[in-house]
């Protein structure tokens, strides 16, 4: 699913400064999921923008609501009503609901509170890692199902880069695993090591013409 | 605010009221079932309702009733700091403490302290 | 309908004096929604109760606040009260106005008492009913592991009336004492007699555990047996499987040199060639929190004696006699002549003309000391029985830092875990020995009998529970449940949402807390009821 963490609180005070009234506007889906934007992140964020806005002395009110998906405009509409009562919305959905805020509510002025980051899954918890990078033409059929492109540090395609660290860590990030280590024990474990002599050519990164547009067939 | 888990911090303010050990009027207490009920929401409610400082108090390390709850309180007191010094802190003191139920006196000296420090910055509410 | 809140304020027989309770009375009247106020001295004796009673009938009220001594001491007198007036019990919130107010503090307290009615005034404004139902269990349990401590069980358990499956990974019952029955007393071979002919216990053996699933009165277990796979249920489960001994020796066994479990077998043979005339035991407990080696190394140190008769001398840097029955142990291998020799530095051992020479500097005599031997018992290592560390991720079950069942959590003593209806019994637990182990069996049969006896048991229906419309699936609570009781469930659409089983549930709230979604409520602990007693502190 998708992963987004909270801005910086700075940027977020300074975005918002010149608004009276703002509503922060939460999404039940992908960020509550990873803990970054759903009704309890929008509890909190509005509990600390207040209790900031008292010491400073201003008067303004912030407003608390969230909906099951911020990226259907039908679900999103349902805020019409609040969205009319504030100067300007403070959207904790990712880019996408955003987006489709601002597009259901043109002259309000909608703000991002989170930054999305990447697609990825809990490999513990609190711990989010990314895992796809949504390259349009997927081979992690070659690859024992790990895919490369993001989780090799360098994005290689054809094998490790020679600097795999002890352990099978990663020589950009000690942290991190090796990719490559990890396609190589997966390949191994399914008897399918031929695939770590055969050579790819560069990636098509066009395979997805930006900005990308799917027809499904009509029902 | 302090909010008080039931199997330990509870029962210790009542023994230290038992014994008459004093302490400090401003105290509100808030019972739970574990510490690790409480979420970092809470924290941040009772500071925007006028608390100077925020206690929980839960079981000792390792001796936890439900296990976990206690190490869950500490790490989501810890993040409460980090949230409350990204808005400039001000006075606001946040602090988890573990007692046992048979601790009276701990749990008076907890409470004390805490209150010097908000004494001692210069905002008692 | 807005709720009709009843207050009653009780100064506890005249205990409470710092408090204005004519003025408190009136201010909290003036709160939203309390319909009655009352003021007592008895509140908890048959007057105040009857007076209670009667108020809450007929002023028609359906939420109670009482202000008055810690929940802790007469919340249930008070609950026992509303439901008399046909009033769910759930519905009360108890203020704490004696201990955490008018004793804690010097002076007039009434300006905090009045903040603390308010808190109670504000939770009880929200609080919902929690109804009563009857649940089914399975009455049969399961005991794995056959040693002594699997057997004692399933044969007490058969007593009781309990069905039991004893399950065992070896081919035959016994356990590592079933060659040793004379040594400790144990009387292993008669039991697996009378355990083959009673009707209450059937037994498995070659068999294990594959997966548990389920909770209390409802463990859905998978077994294999021999080469074929089986499913049964049981309303409870006892883990008996025991320890192992060996590896890590620095000593090759030989003719002359063997470790404690060795020497048990080699006193209990009897065909031994020549008995051992000097016995030498080195003990170093390097394992400073188990008493295994010690009760191990004293009782067969003993037995040596006793049986062999001869020298037994028992290097040791600290025999530590913490534990049940060792002290006793201790004098009584000291009286029958074993000598303990004790050192501060590791002693010298070398081969000496086909014996076994230990040099050691004795502490407390100051000198050094030679013992040649026919017999060298040196220390071996006690871990737990191989698999205990799969089969506990499988059960979601802790062990402590040794490896062993059981967190040295107190809570957990003696013999439950984290899991309601799961025990741990025996040497599985680390620091156990003969003795403890007949007393913590009949804890476990007796906590078993109480909970499955009856066949059924009355527990609160939805305390906690999850709201389908917003769970979004994403296992938090599953995976954050320390009682495990949370599992998942399909609902009218199809779709999978998380559910918390009533039985398991030890109200911690933990889920609710954690919950990203807020899906889960925990009723009288709620968020809103939370933030509903901190609204009242910002009310002067």
């Amino acid at each position: 699913m998708i992963i987004a963490e909270r801005k910086p609180m700075e940027e977020i005070k300074q975005v918002i400064a010149p608004y009276k009234k703002v509503l922060l506007a939460g999404c039940g889906t992908c960020v509550t999921v990873c803990w970054s934007g759903g009704e309890k992140e929008v509890g909190i964020l509005a509990s600390q923008l207040r209790l900031a806005r008292g010491t400073e002395g201003k008067d303004h009110a912030i407003l608390e609501a969230t909906v099951e998906r911020q990226c259907e405009k039908e679900m999103a509409e349902e805020l019409r009503s609040k969205v009319a009562e504030v100067d300007a919305v403070l959207s904790l959905a990712c880019g996408i609901g955003v987006q489709t805020m601002a597009e259901i509510f043109e002259e309000k002025p909608i703000f991002p509170a989170l930054n999305t980051t990447f697609l990825g899954m809990p490999e513990k918890e609190g711990v989010w890692v990314e895992m796809c990078g949504a390259c349009g033409d997927c081979f992690l059929d070659r690859t024992g199902s790990v895919c490369p492109i993001v989780r090799c540090a360098k994005g290689l395609l054809n094998g490790p880069c020679g600097g795999t660290r002890k352990g099978g860590k990663c020589e950009i990030d000690p942290q991190k695993d090796c990719a490559w280590v990890l396609i190589y024990r997966r390949l191994e474990k399914q008897g399918r090591l031929d695939l770590m002599q055969k050579y790819y050519p560069p990636k098509n990164f066009r395979a997805v013409k930006r900005p990308g547009k799917i027809q499904a067939i009509k029902a | 605010m302090a909010f008080c888990c039931e199997h330990s911090a509870y029962s210790a303010a009542d023994l230290a009221g038992r014994l008459a050990l004093h302490c400090p009027e401003n105290l509100r207490v808030i019972p739970v079932p574990c510490a690790g009920r409480v979420d970092t929401l809470h924290i941040l409610k009772a500071f925007e309702k006028g608390a100077a400082a925020v206690l929980v108090l839960g079981c000792e390390e390792g001796a936890c009733h439900h296990l976990t709850g206690n190490t869950r309180a500490k790490e989501r007191v810890k993040h409460s700091e980090v949230l409350l010094k990204e808005i400039g802190g001000n006075g606001r003191y946040v602090a988890m403490s573990n007692l046992s139920p048979n601790a009276p006196h701990k749990f008076v000296k907890i409470i004390d302290e805490m209150n010097e420090k908000i004494k001692k910055s210069g905002e008692v509410r | 309908m807005e709720p009709r809140i009843g207050v009653f304020i009780c100064d506890c027989g005249g205990s409470i004096k710092n408090i204005d309770f004519s003025l408190a009375g009136k201010k909290v009247a003036k709160s939203s929604n309390v319909a009655f106020v009352d003021l007592s001295s008895d509140l908890c004796l048959k007057e105040g109760k009857e007076k209670m009673s009667s108020s809450l009938r007929a002023k028609n009220i359906d939420r109670v606040v009482v202000a008055a001594c810690s929940p802790e001491s007469k919340r249930y007198v008070f609950q026992q009260v509303l439901e008399g007036a046909g009033l769910n019990g759930h519905l009360l919130s108890v203020v704490n106005i004696r201990e955490q107010c008018s004793w804690a503090h010097g002076g007039d307290v009434t300006e905090k008492a009045l903040q603390l009615i308010q808190m109670g005034v504000n939770r009880a404004r929200l609080l919902k009913p929690i109804e009563k139902k009857e649940v089914p269990l399975n009455k049969e349990v399961l005991v794995v592991g056959g040693g002594f401590s699997g057997m004692s069980s399933a044969i007490q358990l058969s007593r009781l009336g309990l069905r039991t499956i004893l399950l065992e990974r070896e081919s035959a019952l016994g356990g590592r004492n079933r060659d040793l029955e004379d040594l400790y007393g144990l009387k292993t071979n008669s039991m697996i007699k009378g355990i083959e002919g009673d009707k209450n216990i059937e037994v498995f053996t070659s068999s294990e555990v594959v997966r548990v699933e389920g909770r209390v009165g409802d463990f859905t277990v998978k077994i294999r047996k021999g080469t074929e796979e089986l499913s049964r249920v049981f309303g409870g489960i006892v883990f008996a499987t025991g320890y192992e001994t060996g590896g890590d020796s620095q000593f090759k066994s030989s003719a002359h040199i063997t470790s404690p479990n060795g020497l048990a077998h080699m006193l209990q043979a009897s065909n031994l060639a020549r008995k051992p005339r000097t016995v030498g035991f080195v003990f170093d407990s390097s394992d400073e929190n188990s008493r295994l080696p010690a009760m191990a190394t004293l009782n067969t140190a003993l037995a040596a004696k006793q049986k062999w008769g001869g020298e037994v001398y028992v290097f040791c840097k600290n025999v530590k006699v913490d534990g049940e029955g060792l002290e006793s142990l201790y004098s009584e291998a000291r009286e029958c002549g074993v000598v303990f020799v004790k050192f501060e530095e590791k002693p010298n051992i070398s081969a000496q003309d086909g014996r076994v020479k230990i040099e050691a500097r004795d502490v407390l005599l100051g000198e050094n000391t030679t013992l040649n031997c026919d017999l060298l018992v040196a220390e071996e290592k006690f871990s737990p029985s191989q698999g205990t560390g799969t089969l506990s991720s499988l059960l979601n079950v802790r062990t402590d830092s040794r490896g062993f069942y059981q967190d040295e959590n107190v809570h957990l003593y003696p013999v439950a875990s984290e899991r309601k209806g799961i025990f741990f019994v025996g040497d599985c637990r680390g620091d156990s020995g003969p003795r403890r182990v007949v007393t913590d069996v009949s804890s476990v049969v007796t906590s078993l009998y109480e909970l499955l006896g009856p066949g059924k048991i009355v527990v609160e229906r939805d305390r906690v529970k999850v709201d389908p419309q917003k769970c979004r699936t994403c296992l938090t609570c599953v995976r954050a449940c320390p009682h495990s009781a949370v599992g998942l469930t399909r609902i009218d659409n199809g779709r999978e949402v998380a559910e918390i089983w009533d039985l398991a549930c030890d109200g911690c709230g933990i889920c609710t807390a954690i919950c990203p979604a807020k899906a889960i409520e925990f009723e009288g602990y709620s968020d809103q009821q939370i933030l509903a007693q901190i609204e009242a502190i910002g009310v002067s």
